[in-house]
């Protein structure tokens, strides 16, 4: 274990992870051929938008520029790209700290990060985290409302480690039910990663042992109500509690406790595989807040970084993200497989996918693109290197191709010019306009198509379907 | 020489052994509900009278009668019988599948992904465990059954011929500009990859109609049937590890109903894809398994609401085997009066996917290559018992 902070060692190599070499992840120059690097500087009068048909990525100075830093901010703190509006009226104002602020406030940030604390809390109704249904809507909401409200971490788990009773009512009393194990040793092994950051198979047997006796009065016991559970303590032992490892957490081992939230956020935002101590320092000063975290790093230098020379990490999006970004550029609905468990539940199907509760309940396109299966809670759980077969669907789904359809095959949409067509998809696609090299080779290739076949009739299909399947597209940059 | 490739026939759910492979016709009508054993054409192997086709072909497969362990949950039997670990312990292990495509990638060259199933996952645990997406399965979706076995990815949408396909993959080219450096390696390899799918021959393995209307009909014109018929032109394709995962076998209630016509179709199905194998000289070289999670409850439950059912019941069932090494014609195991529990040589999950290790040439006690740090075991040891030695060819 390289950091001492395990989230698995396979986080030590994040590079690997993220699907890219180590060099490309921790910024090195990597030599770039074939795009506009360094365009114009802005001149007085040339309009925001102008300038990025110029240079779309990166400034001279190796900075994000605004259609990148509008997309990047909108990923991270909301789950999803901006519309066209919303990343048009950024690259007018360019008010980075009004957009952090606004979308940390929003209801977007608490659906998307309390989807990723749940991942880390493993919120699934079966195997082999047995929550069940019920349990699970309830839970989430718990997990969403520290989000939303931005409850400071350590009260959140003094919550989760001291209650007690019953799973449909006391919703934090559900961290001991989301173990695979309930045992003692199982419990202390769920504590341990959740707020430790580590494995617990990798500790020495003495630390084992310590920690597993602050877990070895709890217990489940079932009602009469159908898949209820009450968690409590035996009353016929002493000995310590779980609170009390709330406190250990808070003293002793606070450097590792701080350090391990941090770690999640940074590599969320960062990829890095430490945490930087410097956010570690801000998350100690704000109260063990995650929002003051969140917007420390979305407005620092090195979060708006380019990504083409400037070393930001490219990740391939979250499966849920992904999902969400192509059924709302094509407005459509989604399809969630629920056989299982019961009580069957039923998602409406505008649900987005990164507000699904429930672990246990997915398609086949969140299983394609390694959504979490959370059954350990570790960061490594998420898969998001690309594969053959992810790009063959991406490549040659037949539904994806019908989805595409929404956008381009009606009149109004084709009805404009050729050129308005291909600055609307690359707004809508990748937040930015078509530069002028763009423009011009996608015109020049559309009048050498044959005329009269359906080769030009399918030509703004092809640009969205291509736009797609860019790397642009498809990547967190 | 190692078996290429296996096909796992999954009944998802757990099938009772009483009305496959362990029938008990002497047993009271509270176990068997009156129903009887046919004669094979193995003297003294007996099978459920709803397997007349099997029957015919028993010297090709072999009857494991007692297969046990201790889960009576569907995932947790699911999980121990696909990757031989009770769930815990921080790790989440892959399915056999996964480490079959990770054990295969040297050696297999084909276009197709070295794992695929038919028609859809399992669903409920992930398949792929530690080993990440990159050995995680092709699942096709659609129906073999249909007139046509739509794989969606697999053949091009709306109809697009090649040139079509070739003008959209040239103006994506000139797109995809981003970040063309070393950091989008695997994003390249990939898409490679997935490109001589699409523009090689590899899709036709998923045509259906490319076989006679005789052979279609001899599998059987369901869902079970065209399965096996196309995982069999994707054991001649090469793909080393062939899941075709059917549920319905869960039994609780409606049992005799459900179980008439489920061994109606699988019984025609396997008969045909071992018969269709040996013709073809493909058996010696390809493993078929057929099992569940688990088996079923023995005496009949005939109370509210079951009225007619059978339970979970891991502590002893059936499975079969066929080829890539295996002799067939075998019984394994003895069962008692009832089929309720082991009377000679338990089988564990160990011992039994051990064994597909070991005639695939992957020593099941060797090293299993991890991303997590860890020195792993592609299994835990067998038990005492051991491995399905005393059937290897």
């Amino acid at each position: 274990m390289e950091s001492g902070i395990c989230l698995n060692s396979a986080m030590a190599n994040s590079a690997k992870c993220h699907g890219m070499s180590r060099r490309a992840f921790l910024g090195g120059t990597a030599a770039f051929a074939g795009a506009p690097l360094f365009g114009a500087a802005p001149q007085g009068d040339k309009t925001e938008e102008s300038v990025l048909q110029n240079a779309p990525w990166e400034t001279v100075f190796g900075d994000a520029t605004p259609a990148v830093l509008v997309r990047r901010l909108y990923l991270d703190l909301a789950g999803r790209i901006p519309t066209v509006e919303e990343a048009k009226s950024f690259v007018r104002s360019r008010n980075r700290k009004g957009l952090v602020d606004k979308l940390l406030a929003s209801d977007s940030f608490a659906d998307y990060w309390s989807m990723r604390f749940c991942d880390i809390l493993r919120v699934k109704s079966e195997f082999p985290i047995n929550l069940w249904p019920n349990a699970v809507y309830v839970y989430h909401r718990r997990i969403r409302e520290f989000v939303k409200k931005d409850e400071p971490w350590t009260a959140f788990t003094r919550a989760l480690l001291s209650a007690t009773g019953s799973d449909f009512r006391d919703a934090e009393a559900n961290f001991f039910r989301a173990s695979a194990l309930r045992t003692p040793e199982g419990l202390a092994e769920a504590a341990t990663v959740t707020f430790l950051g580590e494995n617990y198979a990798d500790l020495s047997e003495k630390k084992r042992a310590e920690y597993a006796k602050y877990f070895r009065r709890v217990r489940i016991k079932n009602t009469r109500e159908w898949k209820e559970e009450i968690v409590y303590l035996d009353p016929s032992q002493d000995g310590p509690t779980p609170a009390a490892f709330a406190e250990y957490l808070f003293g002793p081992a606070r450097d590792k406790f701080a350090a391990a939230f941090v770690q999640r956020v940074d590599w969320w935002m960062l990829g890095l595989a430490k945490p930087d101590p410097a956010h570690v320092a801000i998350f100690r000063k704000n109260g063990f807040r995650l929002k003051p975290l969140v917007r420390a790093i979305a407005m620092s230098k090195a979060y708006g970084r380019g990504s083409v020379t400037g070393g930001f990490p490219c990740r391939r999006l979250d499966a849920e993200v992904l999902d969400d970004m192509i059924c709302d550029l094509t407005d459509t609905k989604r399809d969630y497989q629920s056989i299982a468990p019961e009580p069957f539940t039923f998602l409406p199907k505008d649900r987005r996918s990164i507000l699904i509760e429930d672990g246990s309940i997915s398609n086949a396109f969140l299983l394609l693109f390694g959504r979490p299966a959370r059954d350990t809670g570790l960061l490594s759980e998420r898969h998001n290197e690309i594969t053959a077969k992810q790009r063959l669907y991406l490549f040659n789904s037949g539904k994806l191709f019908r989805m595409l359809g929404r956008i381009t095959d009606n009149k109004a949409f084709r009805a404009r010019p050729l050129r308005t067509i291909v600055q609307d998809l690359y707004w809508r696609f990748l937040s930015r306009p078509a530069t002028f090299d763009e423009e011009e080779m996608l015109l020049t290739f559309f009048q050498a198509l044959p005329k009269g076949g359906g080769a030009r009739w399918r030509f703004s299909k092809d640009v969205a379907w291509s736009l797609m399947n860019t790397r642009e597209f498809l990547y967190q940059h | 020489m190692a078996a290429k490739s296996v096909i796992e026939l999954w009944l998802w759910g757990g099938p009772s052994q009483l009305e496959t492979f362990d029938p008990k016709p002497d047993a009271s009508p509270d176990y068997n509900n009156g129903l009887k054993a046919i004669d094979t054409v193995v003297p003294g192997m007996k099978v459920h009278e709803w397997w007349p086709n099997l029957a015919k072909c028993a010297n090709l497969c072999s009857f494991i009668r007692t297969m046990t362990h201790p889960h009576f949950g569907h995932e947790t039997a699911t999980y121990l019988m696909q990757t031989g670990r009770s769930p815990g312990g921080g790790i989440v292990y892959p399915a056999i599948g996964a480490v079959m495509a990770m054990m295969r990638a040297k050696t297999y060259s084909g276009d197709l992904p070295p794992y695929v199933i038919l028609t859809n996952a399992k669903g409920r645990f992930s398949e792929v465990g530690f080993l990440g997406d990159k050995y995680a399965p092709l699942v096709t979706g659609g129906n073999p059954n249909q007139p046509k076995f739509v794989v969606d990815g697999i053949v091009p949408p709306g109809g697009l011929t090649k040139e079509e396909i070739g003008v959209r993959f040239d103006l994506l080219s000139r797109m995809d500009t981003f970040g063309r450096n070393e950091a989008f390696a695997d994003f390249l390899t990939a898409g490679k990859e997935a490109r001589r799918i699409i523009e090689g021959s590899a899709a036709a393995t998923f045509d259906l109609s490319q076989e006679t209307d005789a052979m279609r009909d001899r599998y059987g014109r369901t869902w079970i049937g065209q399965s096996l018929l196309a995982a069999r032109r994707l054991v001649e394709y090469g793909v080393p590890y062939i899941t075709v995962n059917m549920g319905g076998w869960d039994s609780h209630k409606r049992h005799f109903e459900t179980m008439k016509q489920r061994t109606a179709d699988t019984d025609k199905a396997v008969s045909a894809f071992l018969c269709d194998l040996n013709e073809r000289k493909l058996l010696d070289k390809t493993i078929l398994w057929v099992s569940g999670e688990f088996g079923r409850t023995t005496k009949i439950d005939r109370n509210p609401p079951w009225n007619g059912g059978r339970n979970h019941y891991p502590r002893c069932f059936s499975a079969l085997v066929a080829g890539g090494g295996f002799r067939g014609g075998c019984v394994v195991g003895e069962s008692d009066e009832t089929a309720s529990k082991v009377v000679k040589r338990p089988v564990t999950p160990v011992d039994f996917l051990g064994s597909i290790y070991e005639l695939c040439g992957i020593d099941p006690d060797g090293q299993m290559p991890n991303n997590v740090g860890k020195k792993l075991t592609v299994l835990p040891p067998a038990s005492s018992e051991g491995r399905l030695r005393e059937i290897y060819a």
